[in-house]
């Protein structure tokens, strides 16, 4: 359920706008002043927020402004509540960051169709966005989105003052498949490959894929000897069972580069990828099928 | 009631387009009034002081935000005043406030008996 935010200090349009909002399947949390909403904001996932425009506290403009500001990958369609008169605001309004506005005294059809072209707006957006953080073909997240995911891990184990593995992989081998089986079995296979790595690891512990036939592991709160056992469970997950393809059953391996931000070799998220990669090659230089760590 | 005027009193509030509003329910809006008397009297008194500080901000604030709750349940009169008041704040016009509250006082007290004969 869509959840509503409605932040208005006249309680008469505040219970107007709580009850037809309910009323049309929208879970409301109700604040009487901005601050009160601003706190409501940050802790809860609001889709769709209606802002009255002068409230004691804090005013629409101010709260406007800072959600907008708020970096979150989900976006909030705030619609600003004002009164008729006040074309001004209305310009203002949009300008510090409002979708859409609507003028009190409101009419319960114009809210309802309101309400709804911001929950179409949500909805597109998080479609778009989920796509943008995906590769389409693995259904794990792609280049950008791990790489984004390990600067904000690799930031948090540094305040924490907590141990963060990751682990670079590849398929060995993979141009052979591409070439002897073309490419629609090399896809199947790195189908099968991601399916398999993340169903085993943890619901913290994020994969992506990393570029044509790699994948980065990121394990928050890892250290370097649990690394060592992920990485040997994931390479036995594949080279333990062969792939089923239509072009019959192939043999898989994959080779493995660890490190951990305790080895001490990392000062920064390009160094910890590039002493991964580094691993991996000497995983490949050792003879596949194999996990190095540094 | 000792209005001189031949035409009757305007009804303080209209009820049709306040009906519609709440969805035709009549009790809901009936809570909603009662609300809004209840913060009424509280609102006036803050007003009553912001003249006397010759707050302007507050006089401003204050009108603004009883034209939008009036306005909600309909109440034309109640509104315009609210309105009014508004506008004396931001032009910072004391008089203008002073004769709207004045007029205030009035308005509300010909709807208070008008919606408690509404409601027998």
């Amino acid at each position: 359920m869509a959840k509503v935010l409605i932040a208005e200090d006249d309680r008469i349009s505040g219970n107007l706008l709580k009850r037809y909002a309910t009323q049309w399947g929208f879970q409301v949390l109700s604040a009487s002043n901005g601050k009160e909403a601003w706190d409501i904001f940050q802790n809860n996932d609001i889709e769709i927020a209606i802002l009255d425009w002068m409230m004691p506290e804090m005013d629409g403009i101010e709260l406007c402004r800072r959600i907008r500001e708020e970096k979150s990958e989900k976006y909030t369609y705030i619609i600003l509540l004002t009164s008729k008169d006040d074309q001004k605001d209305i310009n203002e309004g949009l300008t510090a960051g409002a979708d859409d506005y609507i003028t009190k005294p409101f009419n319960s059809g114009e809210l309802n169709a309101r309400l709804k072209t911001g929950k179409r707006i949500i909805d597109m957006h998080n479609k778009l966005h989920k796509i943008a953080i995906h590769d389409s073909l693995t259904k794990l997240y792609n280049h950008a989105q791990i790489l984004s995911i390990l600067e904000e891990e690799y930031d948090r184990a540094l305040r924490e003052n907590r141990p963060l593995s990751i682990i670079m992989l590849d398929i060995d081998l993979f141009k052979n498949v591409n070439d002897e089986y073309g490419h629609t079995i090399g896809d199947a296979v790195l189908v099968e490959v991601a399916a398999r790595l993340q169903k085993s690891l943890r619901v913290y512990d994020k994969i992506g894929r990393y570029g044509g036939d790699e994948f980065l592991v990121i394990l928050p709160n890892n250290n370097l000897k649990n690394v060592r056992s992920v990485a040997e469970r994931l390479r036995c997950l594949i080279s333990g069972e062969k792939i089923k393809t239509d072009a019959g059953l192939l043999e898989v391996t994959i080779s493995l580069g660890c490190t951990s931000t305790e080895s001490g070799e990392s000062r920064s998220v390009e160094d910890i990828v590039n002493v991964s990669d580094r691993a991996l090659y000497q995983a490949k230089h050792r003879g596949r099928d194999c996990v190095m760590y540094i | 009631m000792t209005e001189k005027s031949d035409s009757p009193k305007p009804s303080p509030i209209d009820m049709e387009t306040a009906l519609e509003r709440t969805g035709g329910d009549e009790e809901f809006l009936f809570d909603l009034i009662e609300i809004f008397m209840e913060d009424f009297e509280p609102k006036v008194a803050e007003l009553k002081s912001a003249i006397k500080d010759q707050n302007f901000t507050s006089i401003q604030e204050i009108g603004h935000y009883l034209k939008g709750s009036s306005a909600n349940l309909s109440l034309m009169q109640i509104r315009e005043v609210s309105y009014q008041i508004e506008i004396a704040g931001k032009e910072q016009n004391l008089e203008q406030a002073k004769e709207n509250l004045e007029l205030l006082g009035k308005e509300y007290a010909y709807f208070k008996e008008y919606f408690a004969d509404m409601k027998k």
